[in-house]
């Protein structure tokens, strides 16, 4: 047979054929690229906030030695408050006998460097373990942030020798800082910790939590399985597809408008912020439920109906329960994410600075990033790394609560 | 409905009426398929198939839903590359060439051998844009004069000319289900194929539109190596000189259309076309 | 009042009501010939305990607003308010004072005379405290009387408290409306009050901005002129994030679904999604710590002398990385509900994946991107701390990315958090900024949404 030539045969078809694959491939090779710019960027901003995180977790401290049977300090009664005992005791000169025993074992210029609130821990560890009075005691206290920036190699220069020569006496060192996870903010970096902001956001999110999971849930059980089909019904979708879209700044507007005017004497209280947060996640934890109730097979509604159930029962015995898993991925991701917000408890006062972490709903508050935010703003070298050390811990809870969630996700994802 | 009489059946009446053109001696192969089986994973679809297609006839694949018939069809042009877990093994060769060879350019073949779906799937463009993508991406075309004399001669070739002539602006999708099965094949014949695919073309269409289509199929068989796959026995025998039955993967009997629907060889054949079972 | 100790008192008459409810509908029941009654026992339980729960909540929650201010009166009426100032901070910060220490909270107590004030405080708070708690009893008691009254072995407590349920189902869901009308009428309220104090031709046209929140006497409407505010805030958000997240977010959504191995897959979209939920305060951060210095330091090595460490570009760019997974994901969704069928269609013509790609998956999931595109947009024309520590509050109307620019959530948050009073024009004008913010946001939302919604619909 004679063989037709068709048009996709010829030479010039093939020629062009090999510059489709050219622009397949560069095609390809761009796609590849954006996604290992995006994975590299995220890479690149955890090992920046790790490199710089990691500094945050410790401080410069001092050693200090003292000889407590010489200093004729006297015991405090036990029954006595921390607060109590270190007032105790600094009357009775510990600060004095703590300043001594520095110049003693470092020299005057190494003891003007020994942080000014030192003694407090002092006293702290004293009334913690009375028997330390009785003998010869070594201390690592925390430095002046003057010393400690010296140290870490930038700061005032003058003072870079001085850090020097301690170090290599092996009077001044790097250490593990427990206590940043157990104090709140302060105005000296070597002495700041999250756990008042942490306190704080467990609280705020308490509250949060609440409020939008219950509302949450029972309006995307009204819309799904309840609600007629009329005008007052598409408007609350809208209003809920909307809220979830508003920017979240907006809360703060409406949360500093009416909750602060109902509420005057809350500013800063988490009870406030957890109610501004709380109409931000609603939507959320709506959109979520309706997806999850949606997508429980109406043969289980027939099934429990045909025996005799009310439509009450049906929801609250069947389809809730079915529907839970997806409810609560969403909830996570709701909470995540307004454990993460910030904007809002700006504008309700929630950047008041906290020196003791709140107790109470009521009390003055701030929240962990709240707390990056107002160090971020501190000019002191010292709170750049503490900043990153806050990252560290809020990207910790946020990576849990979503990895809690993708795990939900997939063991209960179930096909119908 | 059975049928234990098959001489009398009407299957076997409109299979007769074909048999001028069935006769013909075949020119060419144009595909020939041998030992070919197609894998999903773990699980085998089709179990070792020869089959020859020839040139300017129409060849049709009946059999059970589930038989593999489908599957067969997306093996001829490389279509199941697109399902990352299937596999084929054995030769199909076109026109001599094996086209599952490193040598072979899958875009080249996909040119070459045509394909029109179950579902009717005009592109979300104008109907000039659905019959002028393969030509534009194939460059078979040199300028705006050019393309239009393809649009047009696809057009007519696919009888829906004269429908659309005056709204080539509008959307493909705004036409009737058989309009837009003929779109689909217009657009299948612009690239001017060899052989053309058809994976039931008419399944989801109304008789009216069938018949059209199948007029159409019967217009085309001059020019090119047709395959349909159809679930209708009526139709396999209304436009095809020859007819393949699969049954579990298996090509079960293969020969002229006459053949297969008056004197089957294989008992499975005869129970399935006189409605045991499908 | 604590909120625990009442919410306590609620639960365990609650309690109390349920478990009393549920052993007399058993009696009814014991007693009922065949053992059948109207309802299951523990309807009847959850009647009673509804019955005392609710009054109870509903009176605690007015009480708590009442009781304040009844203390207050109580406080100023005794004969030591006398001694009090006539009005302002100092008055305010001795109440508070009294307050706390009659509270017994250990805050700093800077006036000598709240010691004094803290007795009538401490007095009052205990009588109220007793009344309140003595008309809860009542409350409690008589909606428990009313319950137990009208158990019967044939009443039907199952439907009473199945209304009960749904009327709370619908409270629920009215709660997204009333959020709704609160931020409309908050925002439109003190706009209007902004608007009698300056006209809205010059907020919504004027090119300078640069109000004071601490002047007095006449208001300079030309300090109130937006433009440079919405002219920084698209600059930044819409521009210079979108040309950084549209092509990068597009292409990884085109990467994932068209070509990555499933392997691939597995481990990028994860990632993506830890990217998209990074706060946005750690971006701030990671702008002004690494982002800005580094282009400032480029820009001046390149030679561009009036490049800011305030850059719009920083700021745009770490918004644009922000935003990249948020754009994958809405341009994954959109083409991944174009019909296989497409897919197939084209590549059976013998088109490569990538003509496949930009000649019909593309523009057939173009009404879902453009959608998922004003989604991005409103949400970065929204986000606040990125810029609020990146960008500066200085307005300027430029071009040049490598100048300082302000937005408009940067100066919400600048005049509210201020020492500005509330009702000084600058105060007003940043709910006015607040006000056009959500208008422009809500408009892109609902036609974003109306697109996608539609779209999605063509091919189901």
């Amino acid at each position: 047979m004679s063989e037709r030539v068709t048009p996709t045969r010829t030479a010039a078809f093939e020629a062009r054929l090999k510059k489709r694959y050219a622009a397949e491939r560069r095609f390809k090779a761009i796609g590849l690229s954006a996604i290992v710019f995006s994975v590299a960027v995220l890479l690149f901003l955890l090992a920046t906030m790790t490199i710089n995180g990691i500094g945050g977790f410790q401080r410069a401290e001092l050693r200090l030695d003292v000889d407590f049977p010489q200093m004729g300090l006297s015991l405090p009664p036990e029954e006595l408050t921390v607060i109590e005992a270190q007032q105790r005791l600094s009357g009775q000169g510990l600060r004095e006998v703590v300043q001594f025993s520095a110049e003693q074992t470092m020299g005057a210029e190494g003891a003007a460097q020994l942080n000014g609130e030192a003694w407090r821990l002092v006293a702290e560890q004293i009334h913690a373990n009375p028997g330390i009075l009785q003998r010869e005691a070594s201390f690592w206290l925390p430095t002046t942030e003057d010393l400690a920036s010296a140290y870490a190699g930038d700061g005032q220069l003058e003072l870079q020798p001085l850090a020097q020569d301690l170090a290599e006496r092996g009077f001044l060192e790097d250490n593990f800082d427990v206590g940043f996870l157990t104090r709140a903010d302060a105005t000296d970096p070597q002495l700041v910790g999250i756990w008042g902001a942490l306190k704080g956001s467990m609280l705020t999110m308490i509250v949060t939590l609440l409020l939008a999971f219950p509302i949450g849930v029972l309006a995307a059980l009204y819309l799904e399985e309840y609600a007629p089909k009329n005008r007052w019904t598409d408007f609350i979708e809208v209003s809920i597809n909307n809220l979830a879209a508003v920017p979240s700044i907006i809360f703060g507007l409406l949360g500093m408008a009416v909750f602060l005017t109902i509420f005057p004497s809350m500013r800063s209280a988490p009870l406030i912020g957890g109610m501004t947060l709380a109409l931000m996640t609603m939507p959320v934890i709506v959109i979520s439920g309706r997806n999850a109730i949606k997508a429980v097979p109406p043969s289980i509604r027939d099934g429990a109906l045909a025996v005799g159930a009310s439509p009450v029962q049906v929801v609250f015995h069947h389809v809730l329960p079915l529907a839970l898993p997806g409810i609560l991925t969403g909830t996570i991701i709701g909470m995540a994410r307004a454990l993460g917000e910030t904007a809002p408890l700006l504008l309700i006062g929630m950047r008041a600075f906290v020196a003791t972490p709140p107790s109470s709903f009521t009390d003055n508050a701030t929240v962990l990033p709240m707390q990056i935010f107002l160090w971020s703003d501190e000019i002191d070298r010292g709170f750049v790394e503490r900043t990153s050390a806050a990252i560290i811990v809020l990207l910790i809870f946020l990576l849990l609560m979503n990895g809690l969630a993708i795990y939900l996700r997939n063991r209960f994802e179930k096909k119908w | 409905m059975v049928m234990h009489d098959t001489a009398q059946s009407p299957l076997a009446e409109q299979a007769q009426s074909n048999e001028a053109a069935e006769n013909v001696e075949p020119t060419a192969v144009k595909m020939r398929a041998r030992d070919v089986s197609v894998f999903y994973g773990d699980k085998q679809a089709i179990n070792g198939v020869d089959i020859d297609v020839y040139q300017e006839f129409v060849t049709a694949f009946i059999g059970p839903s589930g038989c593999g018939k489908s599957t067969f069809l997306r093996a001829l042009n490389r279509m199941n590359d697109t399902i990352p877990s299937a596999k084929v093994t054995g030769t199909i060769e076109l026109d001599g060439e094996d086209i599952y060879s490193s040598g072979m350019d899958v875009v080249q073949l996909r040119a070459r051998v045509g394909m029109v779906f179950q579902k009717p799937n005009p592109f979300p463009k104008s109907i000039y844009e659905n019959i002028a993508y393969g030509p534009k991406i194939h460059g078979l075309a040199e300028g705006k004069g050019e393309l239009d004399a393809i649009v047009e001669k696809s057009l007519r070739r696919a009888g829906l000319w004269d429908e659309v002539k005056d709204r080539l602006q509008d959307s493909g999708t705004a036409l009737s289900g058989g309009q837009q099965q003929r779109l689909c094949i217009a657009r299948a014949i612009a690239v001017d194929p060899e052989v053309i695919l058809m994976d039931e073309p008419c399944s989801a269409l109304d008789p009216i539109a069938t018949a059209k289509i199948e007029e159409l199929i019967d217009d085309l068989r001059g020019n090119y190596a047709i395959v349909i796959v159809t679930h209708s026995m009526q139709q396999a025998a209304r436009v095809s000189q020859r007819t393949a039955f699969f049954h579990l993967g298996n090509l079960v009997e293969y020969g002229h259309t006459s053949d297969i629907f008056t004197n089957p060889t294989q008992q499975r054949t005869q129970d399935y076309i006189t409605g045991r079972y499908g | 009042m604590s909120p625990v100790l009442p919410l306590l008192l609620a639960i365990g008459l609650g309690l109390a009501g349920w478990l009393v409810a549920r052993a007399r509908a058993w009696t009814f029941k014991r007693a009922a010939p065949h053992g059948r009654i109207a309802a299951l026992p523990s309807y009847h339980a959850w009647y009673a305990a509804l019955w005392i729960v609710v009054p109870l909540v509903i009176w605690f929650l007015v009480w708590n607003g009442i009781q304040g201010q009844l203390v207050l009166n109580y406080v100023l009426a005794s004969p030591e308010a006398q001694a009090l100032p006539e009005f302002g901070l100092r008055r305010d910060a001795m109440l508070i004072e009294a307050r706390n220490i009659a509270n017994g909270i250990d805050a700093q107590v800077m006036n000598d005379g709240a010691y004094a004030l803290a007795e009538p405080f401490r007095q009052a708070q205990s009588r109220y405290g007793l009344i309140g708690l003595a008309v809860s009893v009542i409350i409690g008691g008589a909606g428990a009387a009313w319950a137990f009254l009208r158990l019967t072995p044939d009443f039907a407590a199952r439907t009473k408290v199945e209304r009960l349920v749904l009327g709370a189902l619908l409270l629920a869901s009215l709660v997204a409306i009333l959020t709704t009308f609160g931020i409309l009428v908050t925002l439109v309220y003190e706009t209007i009050l902004f608007f009698g104090k300056v006209s809205p031709i010059d907020f919504l046209f004027g090119l300078q901005w640069n109000p004071d929140p601490m002047s007095s006497g006449a208001v300079d409407g030309d300090r109130y002129g937006a433009i440079p505010l919405f002219w920084g805030t698209l600059f930044i958000g819409a521009i210079i994030a979108m040309i950084v997240a549209i092509p990068l977010g597009m292409m990884s959504a085109i990467y994932l679904t068209q070509y990555a191995h499933p392997k691939l897959r597995a481990w990028v979209k994860p990632a993506l999604e830890v990217l998209a939920g990074v706060p946005t305060v750690v971006y701030g951060y990671f702008a002004a710590l690494t982002i800005a210095p580094f282009i400032r330091d480029l820009a001046v090595s390149m030679g561009a002398s009036n490049a800011s460490s305030e850059s719009a570009l920083a700021a745009g760019l770490v918004m644009g990385v922000m935003i990249i997974p948020f754009v994958s994901s809405m341009a994954d969704d959109s083409i991944a509900a174009v019909p296989q069928a497409m897919r197939d269609g084209s590549l059976a013509m013998g088109a490569t994946t990538n003509e496949t790609i930009r000649r019909v998956l593309v523009p057939a999931a173009l009404p879902g991107i453009v959608g998922g595109v004003m989604l991005a947009i409103s949400r970065a024309i929204g986000e606040t701390m990125i810029v609020v520590m990146a960008a500066s509050t200085a307005a300027n109307l430029s071009a040049n990315p490598l100048e300082s620019m302000t937005t408009v959530t940067v100066q919400i948050v600048a005049l509210l958090t201020g020492e500005g009073s509330f009702d000084h024009p600058a105060t007003l004008a940043a709910f006015a900024l607040g006000f056009v913010l959500f208008m422009v946001t809500l408009a892109l939302n609902f036609i974003a949404l109306r697109v996608v919604k539609r779209f999605r619909e063509a091919y189901e």
